[in-house]
């Protein structure tokens, strides 16, 4: 066989290799897309669902001019943000200090990875009964410790108990990912900077810290995106919430499809939200690209 | 190749493990969760037991959550999984073009009466059997009202409070001559942070969960002060005096703290956790609750201590808003006629006493009631309140009724929480109901 | 400070920490063994009367909550779907790593599936299963599990293979071996690990789904983390504190063990997916 015949037939093979995946995306996802974009430009709701009669870019007109729609991103970004800085800071610090702990007794480490373990969805749930005023266990200590409790689901609260409730749950992710990043700084690097007289503080920030700066990016990308498409504890904790205090951007889009059987609203919504991951996504990678070369 | 096959046939196995098996009885589509499933239940076990094979029925069940709109997508998908479901008043309209209208017995008028047939018809068709009624009571506890009535220093601290909170002089009264204002002073009273002497934390638990269920419950105060949604014409009326009253009437209660901070969250499950924990002395809620806040195994702290009134009068009357849950037929349906038997025996007058019995609400003639009265006290009540008071919104069974629930309850939560001010959440109100109840 | 106090200072700073992150968990066990009354009456941590009434209420009451029937949709699910997530993904990615094709869409295209919110794809999925009769259906269901899946299988035996010793491969092939034997007899042996420990994540992982369970399930085929919130949306009167907690420990409690006794292999797999992807 010549060589560039068996290279043929390895590139033939490799795409048999790859067909029955590639056509099961085809399925679920490149179909899904095609209907996604036709029903966004139609009128449709669950009475014409087999006929959608189009009816151009008035979906996403609606979408863009809806404040709800804004509001919901908005709250997306926000909840997206303050829970990834929060999960990684308090996970690099936990990594950072418990690093001697956990590096002896890796077992340790099962306990603080099993929040994740948990339903997000289960979670929610958990709290609604946690932080009931009358059968809840938060509210008795807070009350028996300091005379009152607040109104966690208030208006000023919710957003806060929401991200405390998040951020509690997926720290481990972070602990985990900084305590093996932590824990691969080669020992020779270690014993370099130990030999050069550097106190522990000096080597943390310039040494450590720089080193881990990949891994703290890294974590805090994927928890921003997770925390951004949040849906299942807020749903269960508390809805949509009071005018829509609470509604998340993929709250947004379910609430448009099953409430409000606006089916081409929330699928022109979920466009623009597909459209912004792209961007987003693009920028990183982009980013990231010019990161590596540099 | 031998070896592929059982692949594919290890596969075709895991696979069916996936599939759904196909059921042969008449299935029918219940409410979950609550007395009615328990009701339905005993209904059907009775029934099962004296039908033939072909008759015999089968309840299924989905999530409370997003109930309806499955139901929706389900019957508008022409779905063949069940042959009976369930029927809401404010939903008629909206299932109406995928259920067959159905010709109960004539003995149906004596077993419900008009009023009450009434809530399952659509465009002067009948399409369901009302099996169970929901409408509102105040409840109150009567060991507390019992003493404010007697007790001369909680008389004169109630006077000192709705002077000093309401700007007027009013004196205790019984439940069931209470105005607005009489609720509002007694919940205030009854509140801890207001009056350290109250033996309740709140004087009442208000639903102010972003949910269209509490807009039904607040709409008896709306009504009572003559609100409305349209006007005869057809012109959205909520931007109205009596709408604008019944909303401050909550956001007043709320922000004095007569109501759980966490209100704003609160629906059903919520609310009667509050009360059944003896901590709110008065609350309007759905007259379903009754059978589980009295029960003592479940709620010690106030079992045998609940007083029921109708919601409170106010300029226009006294009102609570009605509607029907029912079972009516599926147009897709494959066993019409075996369906149609099982409804015709549910709207007999011993179906409704197995149904009431087990804890449905029917709202059933005086004579059915009268001989349930030592179980279901409160059907009695449920009866009689219904022909008196009950009301129905005029366009609350359009096509977007549900829609403009939620429009609703989206806005007026706004207010209550204080995101929005009353003018904003009202005028978008009619704006969004403008556009949804379009003839 | 002391080495002696720095290290007390640690196991107090885990406690901690352990305790707060776990706490839902902790507090809703203690829960589910409190009577109802109790519950009402003394919402501390602390159980007077410890009980295991709740979990009795809950098989007592299975014609109204089927919980063996949510556990055993939620098993059939997870299973199928991260069978076939690992049956999809393993021979792609030896595909792409050996056969070197599909390395510049495939991988970026899946990789980036990850950060797409999978509800956007929800609703043409909710209108394709009711064309296709899988609405409500255990198949569905577990169709959809596996392409949450996918990403994650296929970084993480791409990294896998990638780092296998050529040199077996190549003596196999020397041997005669054609690409299937050799991915069912030599390949898939040496990445046994790595397989287990993705297969135990995706379990996980499809255990833990809402969204899809909420959207594309009714009754039939309702895994059990959507079953549970029944719980609060039911029962007339009040909610049942007690068996709704006793629910929810028992829905946790399969990833929960898994977790537990695989953490190493979790832990492994969730860094590396994460780096890498």
């Amino acid at each position: 066989m010549t060589v560039s015949n068996f290279k043929r037939s390895l590139r033939r093979e490799g795409y048999a290799l790859i067909a029955p995946l590639t056509l099961f995306l085809l399925a679920l996802l490149g179909f899904p897309l095609v209907v996604d974009i036709v029903y966004s430009v139609s009128r449709v709701g669950f009475e014409n669902i087999r006929r959608p009669e189009l009816s151009g870019f008035g979906n996403y007109a609606k979408a863009i001019a809806d404040r709800e729609f804004w509001s919901a991103a908005w709250f997306s970004l926000r909840f997206g943000l303050l829970a990834s800085l929060l999960e990684v800071s308090l996970g690099l610090a936990l990594a950072i200090f418990l690093a001697p702990l956990l590096g002896k007794r890796s077992w340790l480490m099962a306990i603080l990875m099993l929040p994740m373990m948990v339903a997000p969805a289960l979670v929610g749930l958990m709290y609604r009964l946690i932080l009931h005023e009358f059968v809840g266990v938060a509210p008795y200590y807070l009350d028996l410790w300091f005379g009152d409790s607040p109104a966690f689901f208030s208006n000023d609260n919710a957003f806060k108990t929401l991200v405390v409730v998040e951020s509690l749950q997926w720290t481990p992710f972070a602990l985990l990912i900084l305590h093996s990043a932590y824990a691969a700084i080669s020992l020779d690097v270690r014993e370099a900077a130990a030999l050069d007289g550097a106190g522990a503080w000096r080597r943390l920030v310039y040494i450590d810290l720089p080193i881990m700066a990949p891994a703290i990016a890294v974590t805090f990308f994927i928890r921003f995106i997770d925390s951004f498409r949040v849906f299942d504890n807020v749903y269960t904790l508390v809805g949509a919430g009071a005018g829509g205090a609470t509604t998340s951007m993929s709250i947004y889009i379910y609430q448009a499809f099953f409430k409000a059987g606006d089916i081409g609203l929330a699928v022109a919504a979920s466009m623009l939200l597909l459209g912004g991951s792209f961007v987003i996504l693009f920028a990183v990678n982009w980013a990231g690209a010019r990161a590596a070369r540099a | 190749m031998g070896r592929i096959r059982h692949i594919l046939a290890g596969f075709a196995a895991l696979a069916t493990l996936g599939l759904s098996q196909a059921w042969a009885d008449v299935t029918v589509l219940g409410w979950p969760g609550g007395p009615e499933e328990a009701a339905l239940r005993k209904a059907a076990e009775a029934y099962n037991a004296k039908a033939a094979d072909a008759d015999k029925v089968k309840l299924i069940f989905f999530n409370r959550d997003g109930f309806f709109d499955k139901l929706a997508a389900d019957l508008a998908a022409g779905s063949k999984d069940f042959d009976v479901n369930l029927l809401a008043t404010y939903a008629i309209g909206r299932y109406a073009p995928f259920m067959d209208p159905i010709a109960l017995p004539a003995t149906a008028k004596d077993v419900f009466g008009e009023k009450v047939l009434a809530t399952m018809q659509y465009g002067g068709k009948q399409y369901g059997v009302p099996t169970d009624l929901s409408l509102h009571f105040m409840y109150y506890r009567k060991d507390l009202i019992d003493q404010l009535m007697a007790d001369p220093a909680w008389k004169k601290r109630y006077e000192e409070i709705s002077q000093k909170q309401m700007g007027k002089t009013l004196d205790p009264k019984s439940p069931d001559d209470w105005n607005w204002d009489d609720w509002m002073a007694t919940a205030l009273f009854f509140t801890k942070s207001i009056n350290p002497d109250s033996p309740t934390r709140y004087g009442t638990v208000l639903q102010m969960k972003n949910l269209l269920f509490n807009m039904m419950v607040w709409h008896s105060t709306a009504r009572s002060q003559g609100g409305d949604w349209m006007d005869a014409s057809g012109k959205i009326t909520v931007n109205s005096p009596a709408f604008r009253s019944a909303l401050e009437l909550y956001k007043k209660l709320y922000d004095a703290g007569a109501s759980p901070k966490d209100s704003t969250t609160y629906e059903y499950a919520e609310a009667n956790a509050a009360f059944g924990s003896g901590q709110a002395a008065t609350m309007l809620q759905w007259n379903a609750a009754f059978g589980d806040l009295d029960n003592k195994d479940k709620t010690p702290a106030v079992a045998g201590k609940i007083g029921t009134a109708p919601p409170p009068a106010g300029s226009a009357g006294r009102f609570t808003h009605i509607h029907g849950l029912g079972l009516g037929l599926n147009k897709a349906s494959e066993h019409k006629e075996s369906a149609l038997k099982f409804i015709d025996w549910l709207a007999g007058a011993d179906a409704m006493e197995i149904y009431a019995k087990a804890g449905g609400s029917p709202a059933l003639s005086d004579s059915l009631t009268a001989k349930m009265a030592a179980d279901r006290p409160d059907l009695v009540k449920l009866g009689q309140y219904a022909g008196q008071y009950g009301f129905v919104m005029n366009g609350g069974t359009a096509a977007k009724a549900l829609q403009v629930y939620e429009l609703q309850a989206k806005e007026f939560t706004a207010y209550w929480s204080g995101a929005k001010s009353i003018d904003d959440a009202l005028a978008e109100t009619d704006k969004g109901m403008a556009e949804l109840l379009k003839p | 400070m002391t080495k002696r106090l720095l290290d007390a200072l640690r196991w107090l700073v885990f406690a901690a920490a352990a305790f707060a992150m776990n706490f839902p968990v902790i507090s809703t066990f203690v829960t589910s063994l409190k009577g109802e009354a109790e519950i009402s009456a003394s919402p501390s941590l602390w159980i007077q009367r410890p009980t295991f009434d709740n979990y009795r209420a809950i098989f007592a009451m299975q014609d109204r909550f089927d919980i063996l029937h949510f556990l055993g949709n939620s098993l059939v699910a997870s299973l199928l779907g991260s069978v076939f997530a690992i049956l999809l993904a393993f021979p792609a990615a030896y595909g792409m790593v050996r056969n070197e094709v599909g390395r510049k869409w495939l991988l970026p295209l899946v990789v980036n599936l990850r950060a797409v919110p999978l509800i956007i794809f929800a609703i043409p999925i909710y209108l394709m299963y009711q064309n296709l009769a899988l609405l409500d259906t255990r198949l569905g269901l577990a169709l959809i599990l596996c392409l949450v899946n996918v990403p994650l299988a296929l970084v993480l035996f791409a990294t896998a293979i990638a780092e296998l010793p050529l040199e077996i491969e190549e003596a196999a092939r020397v041997d005669g071996a054609d690409t299937r034997r050799l991915l069912i007899h030599v390949v898939a042996p040496m990445s046994l690990n790595i397989i287990a420990a993705t297969t135990v994540l995706a379990f996980i992982y499809s255990w833990n789904e809402f969204l899809f369970g909420l959207m594309l399930t009714t009754s039939r085929a309702t895994p059990v983390s959507v079953g549970a919130s029944f719980f609060f949306a039911a029962s007339g009167g009040g909610v049942r504190w007690g068996v709704a907690a006793a629910v929810m420990i028992l829905a946790t409690l399969p990833p929960l063990l898994l977790g537990l006794t695989m953490y190493r292999w979790i832990g492994r797999s969730m860094t590396a997916g994460a780096v890498k992807g």
